[in-house]
C-alpha cells in the first residue's frame, strides 16, 4: 500500500512543501528513508516506531520505505515524524486514507507518542497549501497566526488518531490571537539622566533610521542608551510583525504566546559570537542569525572593539543590502536583516582615551584596538558620538529625563513625514533622490562645501550628513530647505568617528 | 658640523666597545684605567677585570671592530668617548656619564650656553602641547639650549618650538633608539631638522637591539646636561618622573607648568610644585630659575631677555562679528577640553545652535575641536 502526506521542511526562513510518500510492501522487514534525510529525519524510524508501539498502534512487520518527495533538496530536522507516522498508519491500512485526505501534518514525536514543537511552525504551515494543517499543540498558536482555522492541534499519537476518526472532537483551539498589547517591561528613557547629546542622538536614530556608534568610557551609560533604543522605535507594521515572526519561530526563539510581535526586537549578542552566530547560517537548515532576528529592530553589539575583525565584516553586506544571503554547497537562503546598528565601544584599551591626556595606553595597543573596526564598517555610522560619564549633581539630583512615550511620538511623526516622501526613514533616501528631498539652504550648502574642501568629509560622508540633517530639520519641524544649524548639529553628531580611525591627529 | 667618516682609533674601538651590549655602567667600567684600545685588546683577550667571566671576549673581534665602524660611517654617526677629547664637557663630570656616546650633528653647541631640559607627557592635552612649543621657543630665542627627548607628546612640541624661532640657541634631543634607526612619519622630520641645527645624542650603540630600558637610562644624561628641568604635562605617574629623580640626585633644578587641577595629564606635574618645584608660567620664569642655576657655573652667560617678553597680541585685527549665540557658547568653553555635552549644559542652548556657534567659533580660530573635546585656542 502506498500513502502520500503533505509536509514541509525549513531552509532559512522559509519553508518548503515535502511529500511523504510511505510504502508497505511484503519482504523482509525492514525500513528505509530515501530522498535526502539527514541525520535527524534518519533517525526518526526509531522514534515513530516507539511511538507507534506506546500509543498501542500497530507497527508494520513488513518492508517499509519512505520517500521525502521533492528528493532534490534537502530535510532537516525532526519536522517529519508525525507525517512519516500518519503515513506509515495509512500505507498498513490501520487508518482509512480518507481520514488525511487534505491534511499536512507537522511535528516531532517522542518516544511516549507525544507530538512536539518544531522550529519554523510558521513559515512550515504557510508552505502547505490548503486544507487542514495538524501542528503540534504546543505550537498551535504561533500556527493559527498564519493559518488561521486549518490549524488541527494535536498533543499525542493516538489522540489524534482518534480525532482522525472523528471518533474524538479535536482538542480545543488555543484562544484567537490578536493585536494585544505587550506587557513586557521595556527600561524607560526616563532613567537617563543628563546626556542631553546622547539623548538627542538616540531620538534622531530611531527618527531617521541612522546607525549609531557610541564611545565612552566604561559607565558613562552606552548600554543604558542603547537598551532603550526599542522602546522609542515606532511599532512593526502587520507585514514587518509577519517577517519578524517567521524569522525568530525559524530560530526558535521564543515568540510571545501566540501574539503578533508590536515591538521591534532588540537583540544584543556577546563578543564571543561567531560570523556564522550574526549572519546565519550553520546547522543544514540555515538558521538565521543575530542580524535577521534583530530585523526590523535594533541590532546592539557592545564592545565593538572585543568582536573579531572577521565577524564584523561580516555585517558590512548585510547592511546595504538589508538582506543576507547565505550560500552553502547543496543549499542557500535569503535571510531578511533591516536593522538598526547600534555599537557602543570604550576609546581604547584602558578606556579613559578620549579626554586628552588622560590615556594610559601605547600607541601599539590603541592600534591594536581600532584595527578591528575597518573604515568601511565605520562609515556605516551615521551618528558618532563621544559619551562622558555623567555628573554626580544630574545623577543624583538632577529632574528625570523626558519619558520613551514623549520620544516615541516624536519619532513617530518624523516617520510619518518621511512616509509621506515615500521613503521608510530618512536613511533610505535614494542617492538620486537627495536633492529633490533634502534642499540645502545656501548657508548650508556652503557650510558643507567648506568641509568637502578641506579634505574633513568623504563624498560618501557628505550623503550622510544631509540624510541625517534631514531627519534633525522634521524633528525640528523646520519647513522648506535644511538650513546651517540642522547641517552643523549633523556634522557634530559624528566627530567620534574621526576618534577611532587609525592615523587620525589627536 | 662634527667630522665623520673617519673615525680615530680611539672612536673606533670606543664604538665597539659600546657594541658589545652590555650596560651602560659596565661599559664604563671597561673603560675605567684603560684607554679605549687598551681596553678592547684586553677583553679580546680575556683579561679585562670588569670582565671577569669572559662574557664579552667572543664578541670582541675585529669584525666587530669593522663593522660598527663601517655602519657609524655610512649613517654620518659620530662618537665621542669619556676621556677622550671632543666628549661633551657639560657630561664629563656626571658621575653617571655615558661612557661612549653616538652623535649627530655638532655637539659642541652644548658648550658654553644655559641649557634646559623640557620633558613631558607623550599623551599631551592640546594646552600641554602648546605651552611646550611657546617655551620651545622662547627660550631658544633668549639664547637656551632646549633638551628633549624627542617623543612624541611634549618632548616633540617643544622641539617643533625651537625650530620654529628665527633665530637662537640650537636644539639637542638625546633620544633612547640608537641613532641608525630611522624614525617613524612626521618624527623623521624632526629628527633630520633638530640633527641639521643642533645635535642629536644616543648612547644606543648602532645596529644594537632596541629595548625599552634605554629610554628609562637616557633621562639620566638629560638631567645631567640640563640647568633646569621643566616638566611641561605629566601624568600621576609618568615617565618625566624618572627624569626629574635623576635631577634631584644631581642637583637639578626642577621646575614644573601647572594645569588644570582636573586634567590627569597634570596630576604628576602639579604634584611636584606642591612639594616644592619652580612654577613655570612662561619662558620668564624659567630664565630666571636659570640665572639662579648658572651663577655658579663659570663660563656661561646669563640668557639674554630679548625674546621672552616678545609675546605676541593674537588676531586683534580682523576679528569678525559673532553672533550673540557665538558669544554665548564661547563664554561656555575654556581651556579645559569639554565635549558637546558639556557645552550645551553650561550655555542651555539648544544642540542645532551650539554645533552650528562651534562651527563658526572653529572657523574664526577661537575654538579648537579635537575628536570632539572643544576648546580655546592657547
Amino acid at each position: 500500500m502506498l500513502a502520500c502526506i503533505p509536509s514541509a521542511t525549513l531552509q532559512g526562513v522559509d519553508g518548503r512543501p515535502v511529500s511523504v510518500e510511505v510504502h508497505v510492501s511484503s519482504g523482509l522487514p525492514g525500513f528505509t528513508v530515501v530522498g535526502l534525510p539527514d541525520a535527524a529525519v534518519r533517525e526518526s524510524r526509531d522514534r515513530v516506531r516507539a511511538a507507534l508501539l506506546s500509543s498501542k498502534l500497530p507497527w508494520p512487520a513488513r518492508r517499509v520505505t519512505v520517500n521525502l518527495a521533492p528528493s532534490g533538496i534537502r530535510k532537516s530536522g525532526a519536522g517529519l515524524d508525525l507525517a512519516i507516522a500518519v503515513g506509515l498508519l495509512v500505507a498498513a491500512e490501520a487508518l482509512p486514507a480518507g481520514c488525511v485526505e487534505g491534511t499536512g501534518f507537522l511535528g516531532e514525536l517522542g518516544l511516549d507518542g507525544s507530538v512536539r514543537p518544531v522550529p519554523g511552525i510558521v513559515s512550515l504551515v504557510a508552505a502547505i497549501s490548503g486544507g487542514r494543517v495538524v501542528v503540534p499543540a504546543g505550537a498551535a498558536a504561533e500556527a493559527r497566526l498564519v493559518a488561521g482555522d486549518r490549524v488541527r492541534p494535536a498533543s499525542t499519537v493516538a489522540g489524534l488518531v482518534d480525532s482522525l476518526r472523528d471518533r474524538a472532537p479535536w482538542p480545543a483551539p488555543p484562544p484567537p490571537a490578536g493585536g494585544r498589547p505587550d506587557t513586557g517591561v521595556v527600561p524607560d528613557l526616563c532613567d537617563v539622566r543628563g546626556q542631553r547629546v546622547a539623548r538627542r542622538a538616540l531620538e534622531i536614530a530611531a527618527a531617521g533610521g541612522h546607525h549609531l556608534l557610541m564611545v565612552g568610557p566604561p559607565g558613562s551609560g552606552k548600554t543604558m542608551l542603547a537598551t532603550r533604543l526599542a522602546g522609542i522605535l515606532p511599532p512593526l507594521t502587520a507585514a514587518e510583525a509577519l517577517e519578524v515572526l517567521r524569522i525568530h519561530s525559524a530560530a526558535g526563539v521564543a515568540v510571545a504566546d501566540g501574539a503578533f510581535p508590536i515591538r521591534p526586537p532588540f537583540r544584543a549578542p556577546h563578543h564571543g559570537a561567531t560570523d556564522v552566530a550574526l549572519v546565519g547560517g550553520g546547522s543544514p537548515w540555515l538558521r538565521p542569525g543575530e542580524v535577521s532576528l534583530a530585523h526590523a529592530g535594533v541590532l546592539f553589539l557592545d564592545e565593538l572593539g572585543e568582536f573579531p575583525a572577521m565577524v564584523l565584516d561580516a555585517l558590512r553586506q548585510p547592511l546595504e543590502e538589508h538582506v543576507i544571503r547565505v550560500r552553502r554547497a547543496r543549499a542557500g537562503a535569503d535571510l531578511p536583516a533591516r536593522v538598526l546598528l547600534v555599537g557602543a565601544m570604550n576609546p581604547c584599551p584602558c578606556g579613559d582615551g578620549a579626554l586628552p591626556g588622560s590615556c594610559r595606553c601605547t600607541d601599539v595597543m590603541r592600534q591594536r584596538y581600532l584595527r578591528r573596526l575597518s573604515a568601511p564598517l565605520l562609515d556605516r555610522f551615521d551618528l558618532a558620538i563621544p559619551l562622558e560619564r555623567p555628573d554626580v549633581d544630574e545623577l543624583l539630583g538632577g529632574p528625570p529625563g523626558e519619558s520613551s512615550a514623549a520620544v516615541a511620538a516624536r519619532v513617530r511623526a518624523v516617520r510619518d513625514v518621511a512616509a509621506a516622501r515615500g521613503v521608510r526613514c530618512s536613511a533610505d533616501i535614494p542617492l538620486h533622490a537627495l536633492d529633490g528631498l533634502i534642499p540645502l539652504s545656501p548657508d548650508a550648502a556652503a557650510l558643507l562645501e567648506r568641509r568637502v574642501r578641506a579634505g574633513a568629509l568623504s563624498a560618501r560622508g557628505l550623503h550622510r550628513v544631509r540624510r541625517v540633517a534631514r531627519t534633525i530639520a522634521d524633528l525640528d519641524g523646520v519647513e522648506g530647505p535644511v538650513g546651517t544649524n540642522e547641517v552643523a548639529e549633523a556634522l557634530n553628531l559624528r566627530t567620534a568617528r574621526s576618534l577611532l580611525v587609525p592615523g587620525a591627529r589627536p | 658640523m662634527t667630522s665623520t667618516g673617519v673615525l680615530t682609533g680611539e672612536e673606533r674601538h670606543g664604538a665597539a666597545l659600546a657594541a658589545l651590549g652590555s650596560s651602560p655602567a659596565t661599559l664604563r667600567r671597561f673603560l675605567d684605567g684603560y684607554t679605549p684600545v687598551a681596553a678592547w685588546e684586553a677583553i679580546a683577550a680575556g683579561r679585562h677585570r670588569a670582565d671577569p667571566d669572559r662574557r664579552y671576549r667572543h664578541k670582541a673581534t675585529s669584525d666587530t671592530l669593522d663593522a660598527v665602524a663601517a655602519l657609524c660611517a655610512r649613517t654620518d654617526i659620530a662618537v665621542r668617548v669619556l676621556g677622550c677629547p671632543g666628549y661633551p664637557g657639560a657630561l664629563a663630570a656626571d658621575h653617571q656619564a655615558p661612557a661612549v656616546l653616538f652623535v649627530r650633528g655638532d655637539v659642541d653647541v652644548l658648550e658654553g650656553r644655559p641649557r634646559v631640559a623640557l620633558v613631558g607627557t607623550r599623551a599631551a592635552t592640546p594646552y600641554g602641547l602648546g605651552v611646550a612649543a611657546e617655551l620651545g621657543r622662547d627660550l631658544a630665542s633668549a639664547g637656551v639650549v632646549v633638551v628633549s627627548g624627542l617623543a612624541r607628546g611634549i618632548d616633540a612640541a617643544a622641539h617643533a618650538g625651537v625650530l620654529g624661532a628665527e633665530a637662537g640657541a640650537p636644539p639637542v634631543g638625546v633620544v633612547g633608539t640608537s641613532l641608525d634607526t630611522p624614525a617613524q612619519g612626521a618624527r623623521a622630520t624632526l629628527h633630520a631638522a633638530v640633527a641639521a641645527r643642533g645635535a642629536l645624542l644616543s648612547e644606543v650603540p648602532p645596529g644594537g637591539p632596541s629595548a625599552r630600558w634605554w629610554f628609562a637610562v637616557r633621562n639620566r644624561v638629560m638631567a645631567a646636561l640640563a640647568h633646569v628641568v621643566v616638566v611641561v604635562e605629566c601624568h600621576h605617574r609618568g615617565g618625566s618622573l624618572h627624569t626629574v629623580d635623576a635631577a634631584e640626585q644631581r642637583g637639578v633644578t626642577v621646575a614644573a607648568v601647572p594645569g588644570s587641577v582636573r586634567s590627569p595629564a597634570s596630576a604628576g606635574s602639579n604634584r611636584l610644585i606642591a612639594d616644592g618645584a619652580v612654577l613655570v608660567r612662561d619662558a620668564q620664569d624659567v630664565l630666571t630659575a636659570i640665572e639662579l642655576a648658572i651663577a655658579s657655573d663659570s663660563g656661561i652667560a646669563p640668557p639674554g631677555r630679548r625674546g621672552a617678553h616678545g609675546r605676541r597680541v593674537a588676531g586683534a585685527a580682523a576679528r569678525p562679528a559673532l553672533s550673540a549665540v557665538a558669544r554665548r557658547v564661547r563664554r561656555a568653553i575654556d581651556h579645559d577640553p569639554a565635549t558637546l555635552e558639556s557645552i550645551v549644559k553650561r550655555c542651555g542652548l539648544a544642540i542645532g545652535e551650539v554645533s552650528l556657534a562651534l562651527e563658526q567659533l572653529a572657523e574664526a580660530g577661537l575654538a579648537v575641536g579635537v575628536l570632539g573635546w572643544w576648546s580655546r585656542p592657547r
